[in-house]
């Protein structure tokens, strides 16, 4: 007798049911909707230390971004039928196409040989692809901000999953039909009220069996080559259990294929379908699982939104309600909210009222949040994520035991290890690389990028000499590397994978622009491009998003650098360009009121900072930005509730570009140190005007005489009050830079310093000679001579 | 045509009202006008089965208005928060048109209402001559819906002093009013409830007592989801401003609607529409009813002093007006959103011009 237990993965209710069916029924063996390659896994599924929720992950061997997740939580159907198998000491077996035929289908049929036979299979094909190499999948989902990851993909069935999860097929899922004529909108919630949170299930799966047949009727979906093989497969092992002279024989499987392992068809049919189906290498391995990433979508292809509440459905089905509202209200308190009692109660009855007025028996977790935000949250749905973290989601994780197969990114990184000859030895060996060679610069990637995961195998010591294409290192594994690796492996199975999705999260985590930018320069020597991008879109989310001017100051000159310049890495110069664009324009508004009301530490540091971007913006050479900048510093110098040190340093940039000149120089430079103002402000804007300046204004004429003028003008008792101020400015500048400019004064301006030097052996002949090379060098026309 | 200004709800979908009323079948709870589930389909518009056609009264998530229909129903009372301009007192008229049938019990909480308005004063000259007696009372709306069952709205709670926001506990945990002059009570009949809205933008308002807001369920209205969904409530809105101010101008095309509406989420939401470049938001509000008044400003600017045409010079000083509210901060973040998103787009060319030139 074989008995059909049509399921949806994940749903409390369905293992209540698989449990309770099993249990009275006694059956001699139960197929399992599952890889057959995990088959050998299944001894471990009665170790006391593997805890779900856990996941069989399976993964091609020699391809390892191949790997599919098959998620297990106590609540899962799968998970209850294989315990009770194992417990009642009865054969077990999973029963799904093997992926060694799938995956190995799935390299030859995107080149076009096999199976695909319409357009539209190919498309299913590559969404499956996607699913495929799941971790990543799912993290690039995310990140390009599709809802994809979303409840969307989640049904109560697979297969019915891929026709509405992917985007290229707009099709409903089928389910969503019967949904509809039941008076529901969405069929999640209809196969919840319907199968999952009702308690009396007599008959309940000829019911699913019935309602599925109906709908396989109406959308059958031949075309679909990877489901015609996985139910003629899974008929292939029902057929099987049968020749075993197995009696009473239990098949859990999607509900979507139950009708399909009723109506059996020919076995040879099946059997022609399944012949000379490629092959390839298929490992697989228990690993632990987090209820939060129950909700993605891989391996069964159903993804759970709300695994937390589903545990507290399966522990406590007959719950109407207050025990949930019990434990929001404790987790309040615990996070110090008054929660009273009446509040519970409360919010008890606003569900069962929205229930009620959904003509629903019973609430659903829809209708307790809606409570809970409505009469415990005043309506503030801050506190929703809370619960949604601790409750609806819930942290739990699971645990495996020790004797499991290794994890893919370990084998990854042992792969890599490997062909870079980097034995991983526990006595310390050191390397000196050099980036010029390719060999050298993928070893210092890889290291960079183990730092980057926190794997601290290498430590980077600094080289002496000048070149920035050597880097020095010294290696030492640590067996403890492995648990790092382990743990890391969530964010992706191969190196570059996890490491740049470990980089977008702590990015993403992070709010400080300083600490961001950092992330930028530690990314760049890992070659971590996809990190890079997201980094540098974040650090422009976040420049956006700061009101602080005077950090989004701080960053900018370290990016024009690499703008400007690149490095030996060959970094991606155009991407950092569109951030510093950006940045100089938002810094360009913002500039004038942030040099207003700073003190005057917070003015010298800015002074500083904007000293460093003029230098940056000089250096790229745009007009644009020069532009942008001048007319930025013009508003500045003007700018009476400016800081005087800002104000000073804004002129003095304006009179090297000579944009401020002859009489509004003069006007500007009299009137702000005139002797009306306080001591302290002329000061500043004085030390602001001249910064960094003892060189130049020996050099330079223009300067000096400015200054030279404002000094022989003051009168005496003037000068005297003007005296401290000037000493201040001066004390900053060289012991060598003042006596020169002692000695200028002195020979009443002229450099006699320099005058010397240019005297001795001055060949005007040969000098010209040389100019041609020196302007080609900078870049200049040589026909402008 | 009445030459009234503007119609109450109940008056001017009474025909609404009467379909639905009736098309139900289910059970109403006592002085309720329609069922729970009729109340919210006059709210969400639908068709009822004969094929009456129901407008959308509220535009947006249908869960939010069954909350607020729901809760109703229990003892607790319906307190609508959010940002000024999100349709809560839109809401809350349509909520007791529905219930009730009347949306004219109505108490406008300002800084100067009094515990008089909120539950009885005195006729003084009758006081005077006959001393106290029920005919001396004077009723407030809170009374008169106690006594009749019905929906009680107070608008801005919120800005009602501390102290007389108190006196609802009373009404609201013990549904009466004792009158101490008289020795008497008002008990409330079945249906009464009260539904208060509040503004979360404002500062210094007084805050509800955790007392009294615990007798409160509190529904938040949210700005719209979709540019979609924000777009068909201002195309709605202004349509029917056109036909009560008879503007002598076309209908504004989509296109300008659609621009504003993206301009004002854009910047409200502090992200681009494509997500990918974040800009500042400004300290005003931009609510959904001030994209629908700058399109009003600017379609009486195009019928009176333009070609009867909307183009982006009409909108701009509208424009510029609802998103400068401080004159100094908000002045960086309308430029930046003017330099670094307006200007770059193409075909938004004429609002960069028509922006700039107003400064």
């Amino acid at each position: 007798m074989i008995h059909i237990l049509g399921i949806r993965h994940h749903g409390p209710g369905s293992a209540r049911n698989v449990k309770a069916f099993l249990e009275e029924l006694k059956p001699d063996i139960v197929l399992v909707e599952g890889p057959p390659e995990a088959d050998a896994l299944l001894q471990y599924a009665t170790h006391e230390d593997l805890v779900p929720p856990v996941a069989i992950l399976a993964y091609q061997t020699d391809n390892i971004q191949q790997s599919v997740y098959y998620p297990f939580a106590e609540f899962s159907p799968e998970w209850q039928a294989i315990q009770y198998a194992r417990k009642a000491n009865i054969h077990v077996r999973f029963m799904d196409l093997p992926l060694t035929h799938w995956m190995a289908m799935k390299e030859t049929g995107g080149s076009g040989e096999k199976g695909v036979g319409s357009s539209e299979e190919a498309v299913v094909i590559k969404e499956e692809e996607k699913v495929g190499s799941s971790e990543e999948a799912a993290e690039t989902k995310e990140e390009e901000g599709g809802e994809e990851k979303e409840r969307g993909l989640y049904v109560a069935d697979d297969d019915a999953a891929k026709g509405q999860g992917s985007m290229a097929l707009p099709k409903k899922n089928p389910i969503h039909y019967l949904a509809e004529a039941d008076g529901f909108q969405d069929e999640e919630k209809w196969w919840e009220t319907m199968f999952e949170h009702r308690l009396d299930n007599e008959e309940i799966f000829a019911a699913v069996n019935e309602a599925m047949q109906a709908l396989r009727e109406a959308f059958t979906k031949e075309d679909d080559q990877r489901e015609l093989l996985r139910e003629a497969w899974m008929r292939k092992m029902v057929r099987q259990a049968e020749k075993e002279m197995f009696q009473n024989i239990a098949v859990i499987c999607g509900a979507w294929h139950a009708p399909a392992l009723t109506n059996m068809p020919k076995a040879k049919e099946d059997n022609d379908l399944l012949k000379g189906l490629p092959k390839t290498r298929i490992e697989c391995t228990w690993i632990p699982w987090t209820y939060d990433r129950l909700s993605m979508y891989s391996g069964y292809g159903a993804g759970i939104e709300s695994p937390g509440w589903y545990g507290h459905v399966w522990q406590h089905p007959t719950d109407d309600g207050t025990l949930w509202m019990a434990k929001v209200a404790a987790l309040f308190r615990q996070h110090q909210m008054d929660t009273s009692v009446a509040h519970v109660i409360e919010a008890v009855r606003l569900a069962e009222s929205l229930a009620a007025l959904r003509n629903m028996p019973k609430a659903g977790l829809s209708e307790l949040n809606e409570a809970t935000l409505s009469v415990l949250c005043n309506g503030e749905a801050l506190m929703m994520d809370l619960i949604n973290k601790e409750l609806i989601v819930s942290n739990r994780i699971g645990s495996v035991p020790e004797e499991i197969p290794k994890p893919p990114l370990q084998v990854n990184i042992e792969k890599i290890q490997k062909s870079l000859r980097l034995p991983a030895t526990a006595d310390f060996k050191d390397y000196m690389l050099d980036l010029r060679k390719d060999n050298d610069l993928e070893r210092s990637i890889f290291l960079h990028r183990l730092q980057l995961l926190g794997i601290h195998w290498g430590t980077k010591s600094l080289v002496s000499g000048k070149g920035t294409f050597k880097e020095q290192w010294r290696l030492q594994w640590d067996p403890s590397f492995v648990i790092n690796i382990i743990e890391k492996g969530v964010w992706g199975n191969t190196l570059e994978e996890a490491s740049n999705a470990w980089l977008i999260h702590q990015c993403n985590e992070e709010t400080s622009l300083q600490q961001i930018a950092e992330l930028l320069q530690q990314v760049i020597p890992a070659d971590l491009s996809n990190a890079a991008k997201a980094i540098a879109q974040h650090i422009q989310d976040v420049a956006a998003a700061t009101n602080d001017i005077i950090q989004l100051v701080a960053v900018l000159p370290g990016l024009a650098g690499i703008m400007r310049y690149g490095n030996v890495r060959k970094t991606d110069a155009e991407m950092v360009r569109h951030i510093v664009e950006s940045m100089i324009t938002r810094v360009c508004i913002g500039l004038p009121i942030a040099c207003c009301g700073i003190d005057e530490a917070t003015a010298g540091k800015l002074t500083e900072d904007c000293s460093s971007i003029n230098h940056s913006i000089q250096l790229l050479q745009e007009k644009e930005y020069l532009d942008e900048w001048h007319h930025c510093l013009m508003k500045v110098a003007y700018l009476h509730n400016a800081a005087p040190m800002m104000r000073g340093f804004a002129a003095r940039q304006l009179m090297d570009v000579k944009a401020l000149t002859d009489v509004p120089l003069h006007q500007l430079f009299y009137s702000s140190l005139s002797k009306a103002l306080p001591v302290a402000d002329t000061a500043a804007w004085l030390e602001g005007f001249l910064k960094g300046g003892g060189t130049l204004l020996l050099i330079d004429e223009n300067l000096w005489l400015i200054v030279n003028d404002w000094v022989q003008q003051l009168e005496e008792d003037s000068f005297v009050q003007a005296l401290p101020l000037m000493r201040r400015t001066f004390s900053n500048f060289t012991q060598a830079e003042r006596r020169k400019l002692g000695e200028k004064a002195k020979n009443g301006g002229r450099n006699t310093v320099l005058a010397q030097q240019v005297q001795a052996g001055f060949s005007t002949a040969r000098a010209k000679q040389g100019i041609p090379v020196v302007m080609e060098l900078l870049g200049y026309p040589v026909s402008n001579l | 045509m009445s030459t009234i200004l503007r119609q109450h709800a109940e008056d001017l979908f009474a025909q609404e009202l009467e379909e639905l009323q009736k098309a139900e079948s289910g059970k109403r709870p006592t002085s309720w006008k329609l069922t729970p589930q009729s109340v919210v389909t006059y709210l969400m518009g639908g068709q009822l089965k004969n094929g009456f056609e129901i407008t959308p009264k509220y535009i947006g998530s249908r869960r939010l208005m069954e909350i607020a229909v729901a809760t109703l129903t229990t003892d607790r009372a319906l307190l609508l928060y959010g940002l000024p301009g999100t349709a809560k007192s839109w809401v809350s008229e349509h909520l007791a048109a529905a219930v009730s049938g009347d949306s004219t019990l109505i108490i406008q909480g300002t800084a100067g209402t009094s515990e008089e308005s909120i539950r009885y004063g005195w006729n003084y000259a009758r006081l005077l001559s006959e001393g106290p007696s029920e005919k001396a009372l004077v009723e407030t709306p809170v009374i008169r819906g106690m006594k009749d069952g019905k929906i009680v709205r107070i608008e801005e709670l919120t800005r009602i002093g501390a102290d007389v926001q108190d006196t609802l506990i009373t009404i609201l945990s013990e549904k009466s009013l004792p009158v101490p002059e008289l020795n008497t009570e008002v008990q409330a009949v079945r249906g009464f409830n009260i539904i208060a809205t509040a503004n979360n933008r404002d500062k210094g308002v007084n805050e509800l007592s955790s007392a009294l807001k615990r007798r409160f369920n509190t529904v938040i209205l949210p700005v719209p989801d979709s540019i979609e969904e924000e777009i068909d409530i201002v195309q709605r809105r202004v349509a029917s401003y056109e036909k009560t101010m008879e503007l002598p101008v076309e209908k504004p095309a989509l296109q300008e609607i659609r621009r504003i509406v993206t301009m004002f989420r854009e910047l409200r939401s502090g992200i681009t529409l494509d997500g990918k470049t974040k800009i500042k938001s400004p300290t005003g509000t931009l609510s959904t009813a001030e994209a629908i008044s700058v399109v009003n400003n600017g379609l009486a600017m195009a019928g009176y002093f333009g070609d009867g045409q909307l183009k982006a010079a009409d909108l701009a000083a509208g424009i510029i007006g609802a998103v400068i509210k401080d004159p100094v901060q908000d002045k960086i973040v309308w430029q930046e959103y003017l330099e670094t998103v307006i200007k770059p787009r193409d075909e938004w060319k004429d609002v960069y011009r028509a922006c700039r030139d107003m400064g």
